[in-house]
């Protein structure tokens, strides 16, 4: 008791957010069983829709497989950012954000980190999924730049779109109102773009706005580099995108956050 | 400085309710302020105001000279807030969380895991450190809580109900570290609703109700302002109730009251109660129980409140007089 550990130095705010990064990652370590749960929704989005749907949309399975096989797991993750929404909002109901609040730490780092935690889980799940598709039959011709590229633009889009679930993990009211938000707004941005439907196939007005959807650029982006072609327009498109995404909804976020915990 | 804590003229509404409604509070540097009022009187929201998580609408709260709307992050490095609902992440070690704090607050990963260690000692913890915190009793939570809050010694400490529904071996313990750390020279606010904790740790406490701190003073003025002790007598026979009364009554000439199956005499010292019992001895009464208790808060309510409306009452007489 005679000895005390002090310190008089600081960390600034990615390190702070490392920290919170790994307090979230360290209860995956504490319950490991966690690792299958982040795996089985994207998982069986590709599954399912393969086997079940993918003969009728383009005569066989294995084609299916080839046009639509990355774009479904990028789109079962996409669904799965509604856990950063409900893990934050987890947090809050707990007395843990009005200790880290009233502590002197930068409050992005706090949100960030959250983030940056569901991105290492994310990263986990496309990599496992990934590895379901290669072993039924997928192959990319771009090869292993092409995948390791696909990921990283995955990963990144996936971050930024996590922000808004900050947003709303801030700002619901309850966990039915963050899944009726995932619903209500994922969905529909999901299935009007060239994840898994061709733009010609969806009725006249709704072509427009695939054309501009967000995750029509990803979409295209991760075809352009599976298959090892050169990134265009669209990987601009897409990069746009998350640019804007994050200018829009960190600065909302961050207000929200001081809003919710200094009302 | 004067005031470690100094809070003036304080008013924070949500909507149609006055959480605080014009509050002053002072604590001198190295002393405890015990907040003492029922649930729903303000006390949460006058510790969220004082460790900046809530703006007030009105009035100043200074921690250490500080304000703690104008320089927030300045109150942050120097005030740790415990709250009334554990501030510890359930599905992280206890030693994880303290870790957590510690690399927040700046601590390198060695440093982080020693100061763990040290707090884990001197918190009796060690037997559940590596266990999620999620399966702690209330007692180690809270002890967790607290060690979590100084793991670096703030100067300023906010403890906001720390031993509501503990048991009272744990509270014991509990109040035995808060004295640690005040003689190490920590001031504390300490929020609670029972009078006994306020009394046990507190220099100075102010009586919150309804938004408002209807009395304040050191734990004897505001004891003896709601009549010190109680005995307590419950006569062996129930119609030996009213001649235990009279037998009180002569004795000290306070006026006991009959509440139910007992007789309830105010002393003003454990003296006093001693020569009631004796003259009750010596007339031969048998006793089925008897005991000498302090106020309750409710008592304390009672007695306090009544004075408030005497106080309202007496203005309406003096309106009407005018």
């Amino acid at each position: 008791m005679t000895t005390t550990t002090t310190w008089t130095t600081t960390r600034g705010p990615l390190a702070q957010a490392a920290s919170m990064t790994a307090r979230s990652l360290v209860s995956v370590r504490n319950q490991p069983a966690q690792l299958v749960d982040f795996i089985m929704i994207p998982m069986m989005i590709l599954l399912s829709i393969t086997f079940f749907m993918g003969g009728q949309m383009m005569g066989t399975w294995q084609a299916f497989l080839d046009y639509a096989g990355p774009t479904l797991i990028a789109m079962g993750l996409f669904f799965a950012i509604v856990s950063t929404g409900l893990g934050l909002f987890a947090d809050l109901k707990t007395g843990v954000f009005d200790r880290l609040t009233a502590m002197p730490v930068s409050r992005f780092a706090l949100l960030a980190g959250r983030v940056a935690a569901d991105m290492v889980k994310h990263l986990w799940a496309l990599l496992i999924v990934g590895g379901v598709a290669f072993a039924i039959g997928y192959r990319a011709d771009g090869g292993a730049v092409g995948v390791a590229a696909t990921v990283l633009v995955v990963v990144l889009f996936l971050s930024a779109c996590s922000w808004t679930m900050v947003l709303v993990g801030l700002t619901a009211k309850s966990e039915e109102q963050i899944q009726t938000w995932m619903v209500s707004l994922l969905m529909p941005l999901a299935y009007t773009s060239t994840m898994f439907v061709e733009i010609e196939t969806l009725p006249g007005p709704v072509q427009w706005w695939a054309r501009v959807n967000p995750l029509t650029a990803l979409a295209d982006t991760m075809r352009v580099l599976l298959a090892g072609e050169a990134p265009g327009a669209e990987t601009l498109a897409l990069l746009g995108w998350c640019a804007a995404i994050l200018a829009v909804f960190v600065p909302l976020s961050l207000r929200a956050y001081r809003r919710r915990l200094t009302s | 400085m004067k005031y470690a804590i100094e809070v003036r003229g304080l008013v924070k509404s949500f909507g149609e309710v006055r959480a605080l409604d014009g509050v002053d509070l002072g604590a001198a540097p190295g002393t405890v302020l015990g907040l003492l009022g029922p649930n729903g009187a303000g006390k949460t929201t006058a510790v969220r105001v004082l460790s900046t998580l809530t703006l007030p609408d009105a009035g100043t709260a200074r921690v250490l000279g500080l304000d703690v709307a104008a320089d927030a992050a300045k109150v942050r490095e120097r005030l740790s807030l415990t709250g009334q609902y554990a501030g510890l992440d359930a599905a992280l070690t206890g030693e994880q969380n303290l870790v957590l704090i510690a690399r927040l607050l700046g601590a390198s990963r060695s440093q982080a895991r020693s100061r763990a260690h040290e707090l884990i000692e001197r918190f009796e913890l060690a037997h559940a450190a590596s266990r999620p915190v999620e399966g702690y009793s209330g007692g180690m939570r809270r002890r967790l809580d607290l060690a979590a809050s100084i793991v670096r010694r703030p100067e300023v400490l906010v403890l906001d109900e720390p031993t509501t529904g503990l048991d009272p071996s744990s509270r014991t313990g509990l109040w035995a570290v808060v004295r640690e750390l005040v003689a190490e020279g920590t001031t504390v606010l300490l929020t609670t609703q029972y009078l006994e904790e306020a009394d046990q740790l507190a220099d100075a406490i102010a009586v919150i109700d309804k938004g408002r701190v209807i009395a304040s003073g050191s734990p004897t003025q505001l004891k003896q302002a709601v009549g010190g002790l109680v005995l307590r007598m419950r006569p062996a026979r129930p119609d030996a109730l009213r001649q235990l009364a009279e037998l009180a009554n002569w004795s000290v000439g306070a006026a006991p009251r009959i509440e139910h199956d007992e007789v309830a005499v105010p002393v003003a010292h454990p003296g006093e109660a001693t020569a009631v019992m004796a003259r009750v001895v010596q007339a031969g009464t048998d006793l089925a129980a008897f005991g000498l208790h302090e106020p309750t808060l409710d008592e304390v309510f009672l007695t306090l409140t009544g004075h408030r409306t005497e106080t309202e009452h007496d203005e309406r007489k003096a309106e009407a007089a005018a």
